[in-house]
């Protein structure tokens, strides 16, 4: 009876997921409707598992799988053991045959890493239009790309304006006038944007995993799991008054590697 | 009817009927415990259903991927959006089973001889599942897929000698994000990681079948339980029923990864509480209170998240796969055990899984630790410090409270136990006198 009942049930759900996908319902009932009919099928394979009464002490015996005897291999004249060892050798040049294919795969490639940031090229915004001297008010962030290299995963770069007596104080190098500093925006622990900037602390936080970096000291890894500072980009001003770069980062962007000997 | 000459077709060819009927009469022991592990094996069958369908539904290139999910996470729609929706809960929960289950296995010592090798195939299994859950998480090439992807990227890239390598059969280039990217982590999700999930979990089942379960039943001589058809057949598909409920209960009321929120992936934007699937948290959370500092060999540097992004799961995974090994070491027990423990007769289990349990959900917690400090008011160091203490000394902590709460149990138990050996069954006899009848098997 009961079992009757869910089944009943996992019909009608079934029927009903088919109707609520037929006339394209909204999802919340169309998976209501599935979750009536599997909760019909469980509940009738439950109810009649109960209604069985099945003994749950039935016995088997269990087999021990252990080593079997030896057999004495038939002298055949192909079991001899000289030949088990060419059958061997056969196979093991096969594997080193295999090595081949993998071997190719492995050929280590180089690792390029395009800035597209040389002297006297343009600092541009996400939409390509370049940046004047006017662009940010002091504590102003923006992100900025080489003119004609907008998206360039490796060329992103916090544009950061500071107030220049505070720079002058520090000593800060690379910045340009009116206190414009820029810094990669790639972390150099794991590759993350280094999205945030605390105006207060003149800091640079990575919201992956909390590497911060103080702007006033060449944004020095300062906490967090970075472990070295973030390469600046050096600025200038051209005769129209836009930013410009005089040239690529001071330091490889990104995480290190093996093969990035510095 | 029609099933009865089927059968008989089958049977006049093959002579199938001796083997239906051996595999069908075969008895399995039942504890609720026993049934944890067909709950990964249901939600592997319902990821692979629903993901066929969805290699249907979705454009695996680079610039249409973003957008052809975004269709599938789309209200109208309702048949892409409740498949891709049960799709994403299955992968989630197919992980959190498995790991219920090895909990299972391991603390009632189902591990041992002779069913070393399932273990082992059982924890491979499990960092397959990772993989593939992970693989999938960043196909749809949104902003928080991608921030992942590029953690990844530069954890392969960390290895020494051979970084540039992996970095490059990721990225397909010798840039990021290479030009196969998404097409590398197609295939691995759609094809070789599943098919070698399907044939493990062919071998397992295998295995279990021909080296029959274990069981808490004292009979070391029996497998003692219920038979195959019905009872446990019905069991069975009870929880398969409820399986694809939970899903798709879990489906209709809560969102899983809206990615319409995050919006595309772009190299240069990140948002803040970025995290990933809950099983891979622990690396995040690792590579959060992780060293920063990098250490050179021979002038060639070692970036310091190959720590924790790779020796320390590495550590974990080598700890577990040989841990059967490990425990016959350390006991002397190398006898076949086909009568399980219950978890407190053994103080090195509770003691080792625990420690490795209280690992596992601190730097999963970790992973979230900007919000936890944001929330407490407490400063990001102090937590990271905190963090980082509790990682070294707490599983000294756990795994010695465990030990001693386990061993005073275990003294206590046997100290109750009336070993059945010392059970003695008078029977009367027919001349009205008593005897002493045979003690039954232990």
């Amino acid at each position: 009876m009961r079992v009757a009942f869910f089944l009943v049930l996992t019909i009608v759900g079934a029927l009903g997921a088919t109707a609520a996908a037929w006339v394209g319902a909204q999802p919340v009932l169309l998976a209501g409707a599935l979750v009536v009919a599997f909760l019909g099928l469980a509940g009738a394979s439950a109810a009649a598992a109960v209604a069985l009464h099945a003994p749950d002490d039935l016995r088997e015996p269990r087999e021990p799988h252990g080593p079997s005897a030896p057999a004495p291999l038939p002298d055949d004249g192909i079991s001899r053991p000289a030949f088990g060892r060419l059958w061997l050798g056969a196979l093991g040049a096969f594997g080193v045959l295999g090595l081949v294919p993998l071997i190719s795969l492995a050929r280590k490639p180089g690792r390029r890493v395009i800035t597209g940031w040389r002297a006297g090229v343009r600092l541009v915004d996400e939409n390509a239009m370049p940046i004047g001297r006017d662009r940010l008010v002091d504590g102003g962030v923006e992100t900025v790309f080489p003119q004609g290299g907008v998206g360039l995963p490796e060329a992103a770069a916090m544009l950061i304006r500071i107030d220049p007596e505070l720079l002058r104080v520090v000593g800060e190098s690379g910045a340009a006038a009116d206190g414009y500093v820029a810094f990669s925006k790639i972390c150099t622990h794991a590759g993350c944007p280094v999205a945030l900037y605390r105006h207060a602390s003149h800091e640079l936080y990575c919201p992956c995993h909390q590497s911060r970096f103080d702007v006033l000291r060449g944004a020095k890894n300062i906490s967090g799991p970075a472990p070295r500072p973030l390469p600046q980009l050096a600025l200038d001003v051209d005769a129209q008054g836009y930013l410009i770069a005089r040239g690529d980062f001071g330091a490889p962007v990104g995480p290190d590697d093996w093969d990035r000997v510095s | 009817m029609i099933v009865r000459r089927v059968v008989r077709w089958l049977d006049d060819r093959l002579g199938t009927n001796a083997g239906a009927r051996y595999l069908l009469a075969k008895i399995y022991p039942d504890h609720w415990s026993f049934y944890l592990g067909e709950f990964a094996l249901y939600f592997f069958l319902t990821l692979v259903a629903t993901g066929i369908w969805l290699t249907f539904a979705f454009d695996a290139s680079a610039q249409g991927a973003y957008g052809s999910v975004l269709e599938l996470a789309d209200r109208s729609h309702p048949i892409g959006y409740v498949i891709r929706q049960i799709h994403h809960w299955s992968a989630d929960c197919f992980v959190a089973a498995i790991l219920v289950h090895m909990g299972r296995i391991f603390f009632t010592g189902a591990f041992r001889r002779p069913r070393e090798l399932n273990w082992m195939i059982g924890l491979t299994m499990l960092m397959l599942a990772s993989l593939t859950g992970f693989t999938g998480y960043s196909l749809p090439g949104d902003l928080l897929s991608g921030t992942g992807l590029r953690i990844s990227e530069s954890i392969a890239l960390s290895v020494p000698l051979v970084g540039r390598w992996g970095a490059a059969v990721l990225n397909g280039g010798d840039s990021y994000p290479g030009p196969l990217l998404g097409q590398h982590l197609y295939t691995l999700h759609v094809y070789l990681l599943p098919v070698s999930l399907g044939a493990l979990i062919g071998l397992h089942l295998f295995l279990l079948i021909y080296q029959k379960h274990t069981q808490f039943e004292r009979d070391p001589k029996h497998v003692v339980g219920r038979r195959f058809w019905p009872d446990y057949l019905l069991r069975t598909v009870a929880v398969f029923g409820s399986t694809l409920a939970v899903l798709a209960l879990l489906a209709a009321l809560v969102e899983i990864n809206p990615i319409e929120d995050f919006g595309p992936y772009q190299p240069w934007i990140a948002a803040n509480g970025s995290v990933p699937d809950w099983y891979t948290a622990f690396l995040e959370g690792a590579l959060r209170i992780g060293p920063a500092s990098e250490i050179h060999i021979f002038g060639h540097p070692i970036p310091p998240l190959f720590w924790p992004g790779l020796v320390l799961p590495t550590l974990a995974f080598v700890l577990l796969l040989l841990w059967p090994f490990i425990e016959k070491w350390l006991t002397r027990d190398d006898a076949t055990h086909h009568v399980l423990d219950l978890p407190t007769q053994s103080p090195l289990r509770i003691a080792v899984g625990g420690a490795l349990i209280f690992e596992g959900i601190l730097l999963t917690l970790a992973a979230a630790d900007d919000q936890t400090a944001a929330t407490l008011h407490l400063r990001l160091e102090t937590l990271v410090w905190v963090y980082r203490i509790l990682f070294l000394v707490g599983p000294f902590i756990v795994g010695w409270i465990g030990w001693r709460i386990a061993a005073e149990r275990r003294s206590r138990i046997i100290e109750s136990t009336v070993y059945p050996s010392e059970v003695t069954t008078l029977v009367r006899t027919a001349e009205g006198g008593f005897e002493e009848e045979e003690p039954q098997p232990a």
